[in-house]
């Protein structure tokens, strides 16, 4: 997507090709969701667990007056489930309005990222189709995830 | 009415309302000829108003709607008594009349909209008969009808008949102190203080009901109730007499009582008791289990082969009309927000004038409507709010100047309606809240949004004031409102600016399901049950439990009642033997029992719907804040055997 914004000294439309995101590690690896459909970050200090839900919905969580689920991404992606720790964070985002917190390991990033770097997944390695695209940047990959498919089809 | 006259319904509601506009019109003519020409009769209108009074009375005789012909027949009377009497009429003649053709009004319109048809309101009757003898002298005894009437002594009574002889009102005015109206600067002195510019308080007596403390304050007085409610905020007004003795136009009005009519005379407002709705509600809650088990049923079917889809179909049908009959109910509860902004102002002015502070208030609230219950619950947390922007956010008119702003500064309350919450708004024109003294009184790092400013105003405890004032210490905190924000499933947040002013905004949803319910542990989790549900909670180890070839058995007075464990019946780490159980009725009248680790607790709860598909189930009727600030999951268990 391309995000027209207005140049400082003029009325022109010029092409702004980045984009914001919120990065955030699960396993070593690297996952983002676009900073526009996150709505907060914060540290999971557990969550009230729903009878008869799947079993990577960890339960429900009160964050500022709303009451949302907790998908565990680690159980999301088919990982060894691990003990929630300090750096534990949530990552509430928003769809559809549909608000779910999704677990990681850390999230503390902002990364601004050129368009022309997002590049769709190949086709046999998109991760149960969780991944919507991949970034190259120099120095490092992140996967941008597919919101919709992480919470959905249950 | 009889169905082969209901081709003349149209009919006859047309001519009687055009009858009785006349005799309405005619009604307030003589009023003013009287308070103008007093003395001057008015033959000519009495005898028109016979006329008109009599039609009405043929008509409704000839479909058979008796309430209106009574009614009808005993203002005749009142009339022929008049006119007879040389055509005088007195003030409360005209009112009774009056309040006769309203009362015939909005009879007219229940045959209109097909409803019963009312019995005339015995103490009307009861006016106009008294009118037909011109004014006896005879007083009849006046009873005292009320649990305060044991409180009252020889002198008080006597007080109270010499009262109401003179013509004035015997009243009762329930006060019930209460943290919001401290809060407010509302106690039982400014109540007195307030009652006594509108008449007598012969006695005030406290009562405590269940749980409560309340002030009833008997009063003698010429104020209407409207009078007192108004003056006082009070709606617990209520006659103390039995008037059997002619007072002259103390009846209450009818149509305040069954139905109010609005001016366009449409279709009227209609008072009810908040505890039928709520019966309502919750006969629908039973409709919809049964709607589960038919789900159930019609999935069996088609397991064993029937071709369901007209079913499905139907069922499709069924759902949508459940829901629309619950939002139909609902929407009775709506108040309009206007109700609950409206007492805003009389706080703001309160308080500007105890700081010596000029504010301005405007309201713009539209035609928001919410929850009445939402609405009682959110008012002290708003008082508080509008009390922080007075004390806290608005600067002395000096001060103002010098700051350059007008020295009246601009409180706004606002009020919208989207996604089915409603967003109310509390802004003013001041100073700004102030981060690093917050930051400093609450011994933290200066905080860099307003969302970290507000979880420090929201510490417990925490007073931002920079100066001792007279409304220092009382009310609630800022934590207390995030509290009762956040228990109605809303949210609070604040956005301010140094220097220009603060927004507090609250969102609530419209509507709550607010229950009774127990608090349960079972497999290392809590839980919350609606307490209407439960039978009965019993200690296993005092009962006969027997251990069936497939289920647990709990022999109790001669029934056999399936026992389950609650932690094993939702699959959660099932680690006890539970000691205690809740033995729940379903709605065709059979018993189960669940056993739980412990019964907490009963407490009333709001109940937020779960609706996320990743954590919605039948067993589970939403989620609820027991006031730790952690989600705690509300059961049906009704739906979990069903499941």
């Amino acid at each position: 997507m391309t995000n027209l914004v207005k140049a400082p000294d003029s009325n022109t439309l010029v092409k702004d090709d980045t984009r914001l995101f919120v990065v955030f590690r699960v396993d070593d690896v690297d996952y983002a969701l676009p900073a526009s459909d996150v709505l907060q970050m914060e540290s999971f200090t557990g969550a009230t667990a729903v009878p008869g839900t799947a079993s990577f919905v960890r339960g429900i969580v009160q964050l500022r007056g709303r009451v949302v689920p907790v998908v565990d991404l680690r159980l999301r992606f088919g990982l060894a489930p691990r003990e929630p720790t300090l750096e534990s964070r949530v990552v509430v985002a928003e769809s559809n309005n549909r608000a779910v917190a999704l677990l990681a390991d850390t999230a503390r990033e902002v990364v601004r990222i050129p368009e022309e770097s997002e590049k769709p997944p190949p086709a046999l390695a998109s991760e149960g189709g969780f991944v919507r695209s991949i970034v190259q940047l120099p120095e490092r990959t992140i996967l941008v995830l597919d919101f919709e498919r992480v919470i959905g089809d249950v | 009415m009889n169905v082969d006259l209901e081709e003349f319904r149209t009919a006859f509601v047309a001519e009687a309302d055009e009858h009785l506009a006349a005799a309405q019109s005619l009604l307030l003519a003589m009023d003013r000829t009287l308070k103008e020409r007093s003395g001057d009769g008015v033959q000519r209108e009495l005898r028109e108003l016979l006329r008109l009074l009599h039609t009405v009375k043929g008509l409704s005789a000839m479909v058979g709607v008796e309430p209106i012909v009574s009614l009808s027949h005993e203002m005749e009377s009142v009339l022929r008594t008049a006119e007879r009497g040389g055509g005088i009429v007195d003030e409360p003649t005209i009112e009774a009349l009056l309040e006769g053709t309203r009362a015939i009004q909005s009879r007219v319109r229940a045959v209109a909209e097909n409803r019963p048809v009312p019995a005339p309101a015995a103490d009307l009757l009861a006016a106009l008969r008294r009118l037909e003898p011109p004014a006896p002298a005879s007083l009849g005894e006046i009873k005292i009808t009320d649990e305060v009437a044991a409180k009252l002594g020889a002198s008080e009574r006597e007080q109270l008949r010499s009262g109401a002889r003179a013509g004035r009102r015997a009243l009762r005015v329930d006060f019930m102190p209460s943290a919001s109206q401290a809060a407010a600067g509302v106690s039982i002195t400014t109540i007195r203080e307030r009652i006594s510019t509108l008449g007598e308080i012969v006695k005030v007596v406290p009562l405590s009901p269940a749980g409560g403390l309340v002030f009833a304050l008997v009063v003698l007085t010429n104020a209407t109730n409207e009078q007192i409610t108004e003056a006082t905020g009070i709606e617990a007004v209520t006659e103390l007499m039995a008037p059997s003795a002619p007072v002259p136009a103390t009846f209450e009005p009818e149509v305040e009582k069954e139905e109010e009519a609005t001016t366009e005379g449409a279709r009227g407002v209609l008072r009810v008791d908040v505890g039928r709705v709520d019966a309502a509600i919750e006969l629908l809650g039973t409709l919809v289990v049964t709607r589960s088990r038919m789900a159930l049923a019609v999935d069996r079917l088609e397991k064993a082969g029937a071709d369901t889809r007209e079913l499905r179909a139907i069922m499709t049908d069924h759902a949508r009309q459940l829901r629309e009959v619950r939002s139909a109910i609902l929407r009775v509860r709506m108040v309009p927000m206007t109700a609950v902004v409206e007492r805003l102002p009389l706080v703001v002015r309160g308080l500007a004038r105890t700081n010596r502070k000029k504010v301005r208030v405007l309201v713009d609230v539209a035609s928001a409507e919410l929850d009445k219950t939402v609405a009682e619950r959110l008012f002290p947390a708003l008082v508080h709010l509008v009390r922080n922007c007075i004390d806290h956010g608005v600067e002395l008119p000096a001060d103002r100047v010098k700051a350059g702003k007008s020295e009246e500064a601009v409180l706004r309350l606002e009020g919208t309606t989207r996604d089915r919450m409603v967003e109310l708004r509390i802004s003013d024109d001041g100073r700004g809240v102030d981060r690093a003294a917050v930051a400093a009184r609450a011994g933290k790092p200066v905080p860099a949004t307003d969302a970290e400013l507000l979880d420090l105003l929201c510490r417990p405890g925490l007073s931002t004031r920079a100066e001792a004032d007279t409304t220092s210490g009382r009310g609630l905190g800022m934590d207390i409102v995030r509290k009762v924000v956040q228990r109605l499933g809303g949210e609070l947040t604040l956005e301010t600016t140094a220097g220009q002013g603060t927004t507090f905004r609250v969102r609530v949803p419209l509507t709550v399901a607010i229950v009774d319910a127990f608090t349960v542990r079972s497999g290392g989790e809590r839980f919350a049950v609606p307490v209407p549900i439960v039978e009965e909670i019993v200690e296993l180890a005092s009962e006969r439990v027997v251990n069936g070839p497939s289920a647990r058995l709990l022999a109790r007075r001669g029934e056999t009642v399936p026992l389950f464990n609650l932690a094993q019946a939702l699959s959660l780490p099932n680690r006890s033997e539970p000691p205690q159980a809740l033995v729940v009725r379903g709605s065709g009248g059979e018993l189960v029992a669940y056993a739980v680790d412990r019964v907490l607790g009963q407490q009333e709860i709001v109940v937020r719907p779960l609706t996320d598909t990743l954590v919605a189930s039948g067993a589970i009727s939403g989620s609820t804040d027991l006031g730790d600030g952690r989600v705690t999951v509300v059961l049906d268990l009704l739906a979990l055997r069903a499941a």
